[in-house]
């Protein structure tokens, strides 16, 4: 994705406001772009940087192959500030650092954008401290915040900037690149369904992890279904050790959810909406197993679990907890 | 880029500009030397992006051939290796030569290096000097001018602008001025320009960088040329520049600040008043304002005092030249005033006083160009 153009093809609205913006000379002093991952919000906010600094633009697309492309690339660009969180969140002396490099004059010229990445991975301390200047821009300073969870950014920072929303891609036009690229159609469905990143995708096609743990998923629902007292130990010896991150176990109650989700569909006759095509028998085994009412709960039971893993709860507990409540 | 080097030269110029290479930098391309080779000569750079010293070695200088065999280019090599290996060649001469691989080869006698280089491009690029807007002054004066101003400088981080040195040059005055809002540090320098008026004011240079200039310049006879461009500010000796980026932001209005009457003007040796308050302060410590009290007495004398209860207290009269107005007790920061002091070499000084709630005001005595202004202490 390396120009606007092929950017508005994942994002069409938000590209079109932003070489409208460039185009015109209107950019505003802070952006937040925020998107699930995948959407491309590294790269609108690596185009836009480039926009700025680019020394031939043309029509609003930087060149790539200028000075201030070329440094913006490699990370050399010395007006250019990009902030990522230091292991669990953005400290408060990463935003110092950044608020002495603003009280500064500019290196090459004054102006200056910084980029901060996962946005919502700030502390409070780090939150109020970025709040200060961004009420009170310099002319020719330009922030770029990135998130995937809008909500997690306090208020006071989101009414201050620009918020431009970044759609989800579409899972049929990410299931057909997908399978342009030789994965299978099945696969190719399921990968669309739990990421919205090609690449992502890609990966989670050569993985063995992935494949075993998709085994997992349909070995621990035939468990439920066939040998009930075994599934507790099923957990402890095999789920347990195979999901042992916490991240992990989100994928793992993400495949889970699509199943129960198939099986709902299954139940309601929308056969066609069906991920988990090649195990279509088993889908509708579980769904002569469980009924609509089960599967509702089952579900309200995974999306608790699921909030419950970002809040540390015991991930044996929970999945013990979990499969207990699934059982009929 | 290919040229044949003395060694010597070589060693001296990466010790000045290692001066600035820092290896806690955001950039990765700083953490690196930039060399640069041109038919006059060699250029080295070095940078934290703070501050920026390029050191240039001249082809060749009162007869002597420093380098020979240029091929003009430019390449970046590491700043962790380049300078041990340069220090330990074998030889006088060094040939460096680098590739379009930005492979950089190091041959000294038997000895041959070979340094994985990067792209010049991705160096920042440093401000082109303008000479219409700069002026010149000596090594020394600037040395002075640098340490009577700038530990006045704040070092608390809340308002960023007042850990400068604000620089202005109107009236054919240059006048060095900082402060952390507690006192002021203020110096003028009559300059006669050559060229036609050059003015500016909101100049605002960072302590950290004057400190660092400080320690570079030689203190010789030499001059030094200055200029101001957009976003930085130059130095420049005879083969070294130094540049420094600026603070950015208005400097607060300081002129109003200093009071133009007085109501007790007091004239002391400068040493006399230094050690007492030095020895007063001694108690004064443990508390953390520093506080040091100050009273006038008959004859004029002076009672110095400090009292910390847990610790004990001292009291010391002193003669002073004369005290001139009203009767006056006043409590105000030893550091401070003994820093203010500390950089008068005149033997006497004039202290005026606006009361004891009003800052006041230190000066050598017959020398207007030095003004040190401190806030005094509340006490009750």
């Amino acid at each position: 994705m390396n120009n606007w153009k092929e950017l508005a093809t994942i994002q069409p609205v938000a590209t079109k406001m932003i070489v409208n913006m460039i185009e015109r000379n209107r950019i505003s002093h802070a952006y937040l772009f925020h998107g699930q991952k995948g959407t491309g919000k590294n790269q609108i906010a690596t185009m836009l940087t480039k926009s700025i600094f680019c020394l031939n633009r043309i029509d609003g697309e930087p060149c790539h192959t200028c000075r201030n492309c070329i440094r913006i690339t490699s990370g050399n660009h010395p007006d250019v500030h990009k902030i990522v969180p230091e292991g669990a969140s953005i400290k408060k002396d990463q935003i110092l650092h950044l608020q002495k490099e603003f009280s500064y004059t500019g290196l090459e010229s004054n102006r200056k954008v910084y980029i901060i990445q996962d946005a919502d991975k700030m502390t409070v301390n780090a939150a109020n401290k970025l709040l200060k200047f961004l009420e009170e821009p310099s002319q020719q300073t330009t922030a770029i915040l990135l998130t995937d969870n809008v909500n997690g950014i306090i208020q006071t920072i989101r009414s201050r900037c620009q918020i431009i929303a970044l759609q989800p891609l579409n899972e049929n036009k990410m299931q057909t690149v997908l399978q342009e690229s030789g994965i299978t159609a099945s696969n190719a469905r399921l990968f669309s369904a739990i990421t919205n990143n090609v690449e992502d995708a890609k990966m989670f096609d050569q993985d063995e992890w992935f494949a075993q743990a998709r085994n997992l998923v349909v070995q621990l629902i035939e468990m439920l279904q066939h040998k009930k007292d075994e599934v507790l130990l099923f957990i402890q010896k095999q789920w347990m050790p195979h999901f042992s991150e916490r991240s992990q176990l989100q994928l793992g109650l993400d495949l889970l959810i699509l199943w129960y989700k198939d099986v709902m569909y299954q139940l309601i006759g929308k056969e066609e909406y069906i991920i988990f095509h090649a195990y279509l028998d088993k889908i509708e085994e579980s769904a002569l197993y469980w009924s609509r009412e089960d599967t509702t709960q089952i579900l309200y039971a995974m999306m608790e679990a699921k909030k419950r893993i970002n809040q540390n709860v015991h991930p044996t507990l929970l999945m013990e907890q979990l499969t207990l409540r699934m059982q009929r | 880029m290919r040229f044949i080097i003395q060694r010597d030269q070589l060693i001296d110029s990466i010790q000045h500009v290692m001066k600035a290479i820092s290896s806690r930098v955001t950039i990765p391309i700083l953490t690196g030397i930039k060399i640069e080779a041109s038919a006059e000569g060699i250029k080295l750079t070095g940078s934290d992006s703070d501050i920026s010293i390029e050191s240039f070695i001249p082809k060749e200088e009162d007869g002597i051939i420093n380098a020979e065999e240029i091929t003009e280019g430019s390449i970046v090599v590491q700043a962790k290796y380049f300078p041990d290996i340069i220090r330990k060649l074998p030889l006088k001469a060094v040939e460096i030569v680098a590739d379009e691989n930005y492979q950089v080869t190091i041959k000294s006698g038997g000895a041959e290096f070979h340094l994985n280089g990067q792209d010049a491009t991705e160096y920042p690029q440093l401000p082109v000097l303008h000479t219409d807007n700069s002026f010149t002054l000596k090594n020394e004066v600037l040395k002075d001018l640098i340490k009577q101003t700038v530990f006045a400088v704040s070092t608390v981080e809340t308002r960023p602008i007042l850990t400068g040195v604000n620089m202005k040059l109107e009236e054919g005055f240059l006048n060095f001025v900082a402060t952390d809002s507690h006192r002021l540090a203020s110096r003028k320098l009559p300059v006669d320009l050559e060229t036609e008026q050059i003015d500016f004011k909101n100049v605002v240079i960072p302590g950290k960088s004057l400190s660092e200039l400080n320690k570079i310049i030689e203190d010789n006879e030499d001059t030094i040329t200055i200029s101001v461009t957009e976003n930085q500010i130059l130095f420049q000796t005879k083969h070294l520049y130094f540049l420094s980026r600026l603070l950015d932001g208005n400097y607060p209005e300081t002129s109003r600040l200093i009071p133009d009457q007085s109501k007790t003007v007091i004239y002391a040796k400068t040493k006399e008043l230094l050690q007492a308050i030095d020895r007063a302060s001694l108690l004064a410590k443990e508390n953390r304002n520093n506080v040091v009290k100050l009273q006038t007495k008959e004859n004029d004398q002076l009672e110095i005092t400090s009292n910390t209860p847990e610790v004990g207290e001292v009291v010391e009269d002193l003669s002073t030249d004369s005290i001139d107005g009203e009767e006056l007790k006043i409590s105000f920061s030893a550091k401070y005033v003994i820093d203010a002091l500390k950089i008068i070499e005149e033997e006497k000084v004039k202290i005026e006083f606006t009361g004891a709630m009003r800052p006041f005001i230190i000066r050598p005595m017959d020398n207007e160009h030095i003004l040190q202004l401190i806030l005094p202490v509340r006490t009750y």
